[in-house]
């Protein structure tokens, strides 16, 4: 078959009268729900259910014992007027901010130096090291750090203490604790990103780089003209799902400082959880959650609108 | 030649459909969770605050309480969590979910949440069976009774309670040439022997421990300087009980918390002085979370002080403490010297169909027999007085072990860690603010409580 005999093939398929063609229309939309059905009611169910009824709840007062009560757009007002859910927006802001700058520019510099002459055996040696962290339970992570950096007990403030640094504060204190839930998340994620880049890098054709060599390019350039572009379709794939990821922190605030001190360390997700398990205001969180999944949202919206700009698709 | 059968695409998915049918069908206990041990079936369940293995321990209650009533079935459901508010709040999933307990063990930080909303007065039950309860009544404290009234009704009877005394390291003691304190000992002879076991000891030795939470952390200090976070007021009511079973003390209907208290002055003097130790080097920046983690570093001698119950003479003894090598002593007197506490007891569900046997297992858990197959070991405080004695203390210690019933007999203002129905959010308000006071400059501590105070206003006024 030539390439020239697929646009007939395929429109002939689509027409339902080539050779694939089971039948009239109908018959096929029915075999095409039957065969989505099990998705589409596991979606509807599992993830459209719950955030209907997220949105529905926002506008109620609801403590799971009482029956829930109408109170229009109370629940909005209050945590726009509650400095701890502002705080806690703004925390979870910069944390994106930093953690994804972080986690992006250390899996970026990682894949490009596993994807440099190694051997094989190497390669899949640091490809299985920088991944294990990704599939160890958040929390689990969390609690054994919470030890590590313990001010008067820890390791890591004994190690410090070796080289003649005096106990940092590393949970008590407002930036320290910062640092270090910034360190640890990002510690146990960058595998993920990373392995996207080692895929992204992979795809990028070695003819490419031959030809760039002959005409004088070294590496430094090759990686800002060749690699970075044709990278840049992996990269807002890996920025996308960093920053929603990000947006969503939850265990190690929560495990290593409980959002403290003070607010310091607070997240959206803490607050929604607090309201919702601890404090028994389920409409309240519902609300928070609902302002959180539209910046959620946002955000995305606004990454691929900005990537018509920064990506390069061959 | 053999011709090889002929798998198609419509025998494949017909396999593939029959398997997955048998499938769910072989799964549907599972899916229906029918499979779930005491599911539909007439037993009664008793939700408590642990692990799988702390409902074991307990089978040795519950086949006695079955000797005693063989009609009733028990079924102990563990159900793990970090704290009371993480237990509180997976109870009220299953009340969601429409499968609630008909008993549940409550501590004080839950008392007034499960009254207000979810719990069933004890009130006629306690009448009915006056005549075989005066007995425990005649052995518990009052002051353990009066934390789990609520606007008139009892709503528990208490099995356990500890109150926050001073752990002493007799080790840290000794190098600092320092006895034991005595009873009446103040904030400042305090301040004092902290001073002495920082200077006699290595640097990574922390002379006092605490931790920021509700039991143990601020509040101690706020109750010994005649002050509290939240202002404390009673109930009216409860005579029907008092005159019945304490006749000639004059208590209430139960504690009430209505308003924030933080910007007292008392509570400032309170927290600049937790500040001060802090930056004297003679207390931790407190973490937040439980006081497990401790155990093993004051057995180890790299702790000096530390606020805690009589639950931790067990833990300092499995973590290879000697007898002698603890002591405890009241907490330091300032203003006053009143105590905190908690307890626990175990409270019937509203919404239980088996309230009647679900009374049996509460009475016949505050039984003598009961309580001692409850408390086998000095993890907590029994609160029957008789069994707080010389032999149960005998392998772990300390030697002075009476301190802990004596704290609520020598100090009568002694009173429960103030929990409101609104306590989770109360917790929340105070750790994060005390966190923020603490840690910072004397400068910061007006700004922390006047937070505190705005929190506090908002959450008292959110579920009120």
């Amino acid at each position: 078959m030539t390439t020239a005999a697929l646009p007939t093939a395929r429109a002939a398929v689509d027409r339902g009268s080539g050779p694939r063609s089971q039948g009239p229309a109908w018959r096929r939309r029915v075999v095409v729900l039957t065969f989505l059905a099990p998705t589409i009611i596991g979606i509807g169910i599992f993830t459209l259910g719950p955030i209907l009824a997220s949105i529905l709840l926002a506008f109620f007062r609801w403590d799971i014992i009482t029956d829930p009560e109408f109170v229009g757009l109370t629940n909005f007002v209050d945590v726009v007027a509650d400095p701890t859910v502002r705080i806690s927006f703004i925390n979870t802001l910069v944390f994106v901010v930093v953690a994804v700058t972080l986690q992006i520019a250390v899996s970026l510099a990682l894949a490009v130096l596993i994807s440099q002459r190694m051997p094989t055996w190497a390669r899949t040696f640091f490809r299985s090291v920088f991944f294990f962290p990704l599939i160890l339970s958040a929390a689990s992570v969390s609690i054994v750090m919470r030890y590590l950096f313990n001010e008067e007990f820890g390791v890591v403030n004994w190690l410090l203490s070796l080289v003649g640094i005096g106990g940092v504060p590393w949970l008590t204190s407002p930036t320290a604790s910062a640092v270090v839930i910034v360190l640890v998340y990002v510690w146990q994620q960058f595998g993920f990103t990373f392995l996207l880049f080692v895929g992204g890098l992979a795809s990028i054709p070695t003819e490419v780089y031959e030809a760039s060599s002959i005409d004088g390019a070294t590496g430094w350039r090759q990686l800002r003209s060749i690699t970075l572009p044709l990278l840049s379709p992996t990269m807002l794939v890996a920025c996308v799902m960093a920053v929603i990821s990000a947006l969503q922190i939850f265990d190690q605030p929560y495990v290593l400082t409980r959002g403290g001190p003070g607010d310091a360390t607070r997240t959206a997700v803490m607050v929604i959880y607090e309201s919702a398990f601890r404090q028994l205001e389920f409409g309240r969180a519902s609300a928070i959650g609902v302002v959180l999944m539209l910046l959620i949202m946002g955000v995305t919206a606004l990454q691929f609108r900005l990537s018509r700009r920064f990506v390069f698709y061959q | 030649m053999h011709r090889q059968p002929e798998i198609t695409r419509r025998v494949a998915l017909g396999a593939l459909g029959v398997a997955g049918a048998a499938t769910v069908g072989l799964s549907w206990p599972r899916l229906t969770a029918s499979d779930i041990p005491g599911r539909g079936e007439d037993v009664l369940t008793v939700a408590i605050l642990g692990t799988s293995q702390d409902a074991a321990a307990r089978q040795s209650l519950v086949d006695a309480f079955t000797e005693a009533h063989p009609d009733i079935r028990v079924r102990i459901q563990a159900i793990q969590g970090n704290d009371w508010g993480d237990f509180f709040s997976k109870i009220l999933t299953m009340i969601a979910a429409g499968t609630p307990p008909d008993v549940v063990n409550v501590a004080t930080e839950g008392t007034q949440l499960f009254a207000s909303r979810m719990a069933e007065p004890l009130d006629a039950y306690v009448m009915r069976d006056a005549a075989e309860l005066q007995e425990y009544f005649d052995d518990v404290h009052p002051t353990l009774l009066e934390a789990f009234m609520y606007e008139g009704s009892l709503f528990q009877l208490p099995t356990d309670f500890n109150a926050a005394n001073m752990y002493l390291n007799t080790e840290a003691l000794d190098s600092a040439g320092l006895e034991r304190p005595p009873d009446d000992w103040t904030k400042d002879d305090f301040t004092d022997l902290l001073r002495a076991m920082r200077a006699t000891n290595a640097d990574d030795f922390v002379p006092y421990f605490w931790t920021n939470r509700l039991f143990g952390g601020l509040v101690p200090w706020l109750y010994v300087n005649d002050t509290s976070f939240l202002t404390e007021t009673k109930a009216p009511g409860g005579a029907w009980f008092w005159d019945r079973f304490y006749p000639g003390e004059q208590r209430s209907g139960g504690y009430r918390w209505l308003e924030s208290n933080a910007e007292d002055p008392l509570v400032a003097e309170s927290v600049e002085y937790l500040r001060e130790l802090v930056a004297e080097g003679l207390g931790t920046r407190p973490e937040e979370g439980g006081g497990g983690a401790l155990v093993g570093l004051f057995a180890s001698g790299r702790i000096g002080t530390t606020p805690a119950g009589g639950y931790w003479a067990q833990g300092l003894h499995e973590a290879g403490m000697d007898p002698d090598g603890f002591d405890v002593q009241f907490f330091p007197r300032w203003r006053t010297q009143r105590h905190q506490f908690g307890a626990a007891g175990y409270a019937i569900m509203a919404t239980s169909e088996r309230k009647d046997a679900a009374w049996e297992w509460v009475k016949f858990s505050a039984t003598k027999p009961a309580m001692e197959l409850a408390y086998p070991r000095p993890t907590t405080t029994p609160t029957r007085r008789s069994m707080v004695n010389e032999a149960f203390y005998a392998d772990t210690g300390p030697r002075t072990w009476q301190v802990f019933y004596d704290t609520l007999d020598t100090f009568p203002t002694t009173s429960p860690i103030p929990a409101p129905p609104q306590q989770a959010a109360v917790e929340t308000a105070l750790i994060k603010n005390v966190s923020a006071a603490v840690s910072g400059s004397a400068a910061g501590v007006p700004g922390a409580l006047a937070a505190l105070d705005r929190d506090l206003t908002q959450a008292l006024r959110r579920m009120s």
